[in-house]
């Protein structure tokens, strides 16, 4: 049954994550590995939406009209929630991610020494180092991280910060937490979201180090990590000192050859397009 | 955008006068102006930049006889502890991820010998990159 092709799919494609963050070589070309990440995402969503129309659509000897009917009319209550779910997740998602910001820029805004249009430096002997993305976007120093970091290091932060909001990557972010939190909890995996965190972390990376070189960034990764590992920072959310680890290491790593990238460019239209085909597939036979 | 950015600027200025005001009784709006000595500032636009702050909860006021008298909500070190934390406590751990991007958050000083380790790796290596575009432009020169 057709339905339960698609089924299978979105099982599969819901497997595959646990796959994919086992890839570490993906790291290596951040872009493509995040296209892949991204088109397997959609795949699952889309296979789970088809599942009504499909069922519904499907002409099919059945033992009775009652089990037909019975059977399109899950099928449809699914795709149903599904989508559901992911909008109104989606909106509300988006609308507290907004909120925080704004609410957190205006802090900055008033705490922070004005430094430029969009650079905020927070009176503290912490350092630390952020950006806000969105409409409005700041990039938040710390007066510590000032004295603490030497130029070259300095300007490799701000170049990985200007990287996050010159290419939205908060978008990514926002678009896999709403999957992520729409997922159901016994089926999603918070390793997935580490990895894109981390994805999103190492193409920044590569921006500031087109800039300033590894070395600068890396020295200011290691110095920030002391720093904050010796003043407890911000417990929570993010990359973690694994990720630290992980981040340098790739520094040394050289950009991907294109064949490399071409061919996990493939993989990411492949998983877009073969549950469709298989569906198509398993319809004409 | 330039106005706003300079209505950012003007909140930040009054907010620390406020917070430079040690008698810690409040300032009133005209006290607030006449501190403001750098900039040529309506009487309204104090007004106006005060009863911002009051709505963002920042500052509080109190009536004393005709007028009003504002107080800094908070200190300044308890403002500044608060930026430096992640957004809003009723965000989730993937939503504050998404809401702000911090460059490095979390480290266990256990694992700082992990991240010397692999930065020791990239030192001796050198700017790779960098070396390369040095050839690079040596051949084709």
């Amino acid at each position: 049954m057709i339905a339960g092709l698609l089924l299978l799919c979105a099982a599969a494609l819901l497997g595959a994550p646990h796959l994919l963050v086992r890839l570490e070589g993906m790291r290596h070309s951040p872009r493509a590995a995040l296209v892949v990440w991204q088109a397997l995402s959609l795949s699952a969503v889309l296979c789970l939406l088809a599942v009504g129309p499909v069922a519904l659509i499907q002409p099919r000897p059945w033992p009775s009209p009652a089990a037909q009917l019975a059977v399109a009319v899950i099928a449809a209550f699914a795709s149903v929630a599904v989508l559901l779910r992911l909008l109104m997740n989606g909106h509300h998602v988006g609308r507290r991610i907004r909120a925080a910001r704004s609410e957190h820029r205006d802090l900055v805004d008033l705490v922070g020494r004005h430094e430029g249009a969009r650079t905020r430096v927070l009176p503290s002997h912490r350092p630390g180092a952020y950006c806000l993305p969105g409409a409005g976007p700041r990039v938040v120093l710390t007066e510590a991280t000032l004295a603490a970091l030497p130029e070259d290091q300095l300007a490799a932060v701000v170049a990985h910060e200007e990287a996050h909001l010159r290419e939205r990557h908060d978008l990514i972010l926002e678009f896999f937490t709403v999957l992520h939190t729409s997922t159901p909890r016994l089926l999603r995996t918070d390793t997935a979201l580490r990895e894109v965190a981390l994805l999103v972390e190492v193409l920044a990376d590569r921006a500031a180090r087109e800039e300033v070189g590894e070395v600068a960034l890396g020295r200011a990764i290691v110095a920030l990590a002391e720093a904050a590992g010796l003043a407890d920072l911000t417990p929570g959310a993010g990359a973690g000192a694994g990720a630290a680890v992980a981040r340098i290491r790739l520094l040394a790593v050289d950009d991907p050859t294109p064949v490399r990238s071409l061919a996990l460019y493939t993989v990411g239209v492949a998983v877009l397009v073969l549950p469709p085909a298989l569906t198509a597939l398993a319809a004409a036979s | 955008m330039p106005k706003n950015a300079s209505l950012g600027g003007l909140e930040r200025a009054v907010m620390d006068i406020l917070w430079a005001d040690e008698a810690g009784d409040g300032l009133s709006v005209r006290e607030v102006l006449d501190r403001l000595t750098d900039r040529d500032l309506a009487y309204t636009t104090v007004m106006t930049v005060l009863s911002r702050l009051e709505t963002k909860g920042v500052t509080t006021r109190e009536k004393h006889g005709r007028s009003w008298r504002y107080h800094p909500s908070s200190t300044r070190e308890s403002l500044t502890a608060e930026a430096m934390r992640s957004p809003l406590d009723d965000l989730s751990g993937e939503e504050r991820q998404a809401a702000i991007l911090h460059f490095l958050t979390e480290a266990s000083p256990d694992d700082l010998a992990a991240v010397r380790e692999a930065m020791a790796a990239v030192e001796t290596k050198g700017d790779r990159s960098r070396r390369r575009r040095g050839r690079g432009e040596d051949s084709a020169g």
